[in-house]
């Protein structure tokens, strides 16, 4: 690859991914792309590896093969902090909140990566989380709120380290229908900022509507990767994502149809 | 932190320092003064544990090898004709560099593992102090006796509390402000759950060497002064486990990872243990270590998070979110 491609090559860009914990092979070759500015979903049915795959990606974990390139730089292995560091930000698919910091305080931790100074990490915490709804709950501790709460606050966390790339781990998942429409809004907003996101999620009609591009992985491997359209008359998504028996891809393809109208 | 919250807690160090410093010159009682020192030294010990156990929350049972840096390097230098004011800044060196290598491969080991190898490598101190004949081996040393600001030793104890409250209220004031600091921040994000630390870019094994070593330096600065003023010292009385486990409870009864914890924690420690064996200990039969004992675990039960850290809960509790300072004021 030449040094100028970079304006081709994609933010994110993972090729041949794999885990392996003892005998079990968790990811076997995962390819994926996420363009700049996008919203790109990661789908796939329960222990496809999304999780793992996410992270191998934010170098929570270390993969056992293939490589993963971050504007350009190969992260793959790179210690968990110093992916952070380079903007990548995540949330967690079970919330991992700060148990005795206050809201505020959270946020700043998460603040000070940019700002070493404590005083310009709250004021930037404080812009982050007036721009998540959070500003009203910000002296109230992370583990008093609600999950919904809860997951605003790691999106807040992740934000305030002013992120290239967020990664978003079933940040809809527990979520009321109402608390569902407002978390999409802050996606929207969050996109709106420039901010490139690719997000796991389980619920696929949460995906449906705002998702630019669809990668569905099952057993480890990449089978789809296209237009959320597209991801639902594929029949490998069908078989391996919506599953085999006909009354549950009925249900899938109804509400599939749902979320997009 | 709020500036409502430093105001509050620079008041009461101001006042704290304000009755030592007339006590220090007021009092004459041997007795008096040797128990403020003793509180003063604990509770700058227990301030100096707190740093790596109560806020980054790595608990240490290992102190007292910090402690023992200053007491030996003051011990080195006065027998060997320096300064002993030149052993604050060697024993602190001394005990940096070794939290910096007992740290590295052990910073990252969760929960009691931490614990279990500071216990090891306090044994291998002890037992390396112990057979060097350049550290005095069992025998420790006996400081020549001088007198004087220059030579660090006094011959009435009220100089010796000045300096110890110095320190406290040096101590105190950096815990103020590593509670601001980033360095603070990231240490109770570590605590809390490293890897949402880590995702947020804070790296664990360089925020905790940091501190570990500060809180080194603190424990030998402390070594220092009591060397200089029980003018003895061997291995049981600065680097055994004993001494180690005694830091460590007055972190805990205080309320570890809070400001004033280890102060209220040297305080119970100093009236409870000294109180106890001063009344009734004469009778040589122990009975002051049961009731100490007993009540540590009375507190341990009871209030998990230290005295201090109860009072922050109630606080906290009372006050809700209505009163945003409320939070911060007291934030452990």
């Amino acid at each position: 690859m030449t040094e100028r491609t970079t304006h081709a090559e994609p933010l994110l860009q993972v090729r041949g991914l794999a885990k392996r914990f003892g005998s079990l092979l968790a990811l076997d070759s995962v390819d994926l792309d996420v363009a700049e500015g996008s919203l790109t979903g990661l789908i796939g049915p329960n222990g496809a590896g999304k999780s793992t795959a996410f992270g191998c990606i934010a170098g929570a974990m270390r993969p056992t093969g293939g490589t993963v390139r971050f504007r350009g730089r190969e992260i793959a292995g790179m210690a968990y902090h110093r992916v952070a560091a380079l903007g990548v930000g995540r949330t967690y698919q079970i919330v991992q909140t700060f148990a005795d910091m206050t809201v505020l305080e959270a946020v700043t931790t998460g603040a000070l990566l940019r700002h070493p100074h404590v005083r310009d990490a709250v004021a930037h915490a404080e812009d982050v989380l007036a721009f998540v709804g959070l500003a009203d709950k910000r002296y109230r501790l992370g583990r008093g709120l609600t999950i919904a709460d809860k997951k605003r606050l790691e999106v807040a966390r992740a934000l305030a380290t002013d992120p290239t790339l967020l990664l978003l781990d079933e940040v809809m998942a527990g979520l009321t229908p109402a608390e569902c429409r407002d978390a999409v809004e802050l996606l929207r907003r969050v996109l709106a900022r420039g901010i490139t996101v690719l997000m796991v999620e389980h619920v696929m009609e949460v995906l449906m509507p705002i998702a630019q591009h669809l990668v569905v992985i099952a057993a480890g491997k990449t089978i789809f990767s296209g237009t959320a359209q597209d991801a639902v008359r594929d029949p490998r998504v069908v078989e391996a994502y919506l599953g085999a028996p006909l009354e549950h891809q009925e249900i899938a393809v109804r509400r599939a149809g749902d979320g997009a109208s | 932190m709020s500036g409502a919250g430093v105001r509050t807690n620079g008041l009461a160090l101001a006042a704290i320092v304000a009755v030592g410093v007339v006590a220090s010159f007021a009092v004459h009682d041997a007795v008096t003064l040797d128990l403020a020192f003793t509180l003063l030294l604990y509770a700058v010990l227990g301030q100096s544990w707190n740093w790596i156990s109560g806020y980054a929350g790595n608990i240490s049972f290992g102190h007292a090898i910090f402690f023992g840096c200053g007491a030996y390097a003051a011990a080195l230098c006065v027998t060997n004709g320096v300064s002993p004011w030149i052993a604050i800044p060697a024993g602190a060196l001394a005990a940096a560099a070794l939290a910096v290598i007992a740290g590295f491969p052990t910073l990252g080991l969760r929960g009691h593992y931490f614990s279990i190898a500071t216990i090891a490598v306090a044994a291998l101190v002890e037992t390396f102090v112990r057979t060097a004949p350049w550290l005095g081996k069992a025998n420790g040393f006996e400081l020549p006796i001088r007198s004087g600001w220059a030579a660090m030793q006094f011959p009435s104890k009220g100089p010796y509390v000045l300096l110890a409250l110095a320190l406290f209220a040096a101590v105190q004031l950096a815990t103020i402000a590593l509670e601001r600091s980033r360095l603070g921040y990231y240490l109770r994000a570590l605590r809390a759950n490293h890897a949402a630390a880590a995702s947020v870019g804070i790296g664990e094994r360089r925020t905790k060497l940091i501190a570990f070593a500060w809180s080194a330096v603190i424990a030998s600065v402390a070594g220092v002064l009591y060397a200089q003023y029980t003018l003895f010292i061997d291995p049981p009385s600065t680097i055994a486990l004993a001494v180690s486990i005694d830091i460590a409870l007055i972190g805990v009864v205080g309320g570890i990872g809070t400001l004033w914890g280890p102060a209220v924690g040297a305080l119970v420690y100093v009236v409870l243990a000294k109180g106890v064996a001063l009344r009734i200990g004469g009778a040589g039969k122990g009975y002051d270590l049961v009731i100490y004992g007993a009540i540590i675990c009375v507190i341990a039960a009871l209030r998990p998070h230290g005295i201090v850290g109860s009072i922050v809960d109630v606080l906290r509790r009372r006050r809700g979110a209505a009163a945003p300072d409320a939070t911060i004021a007291c934030a452990p």
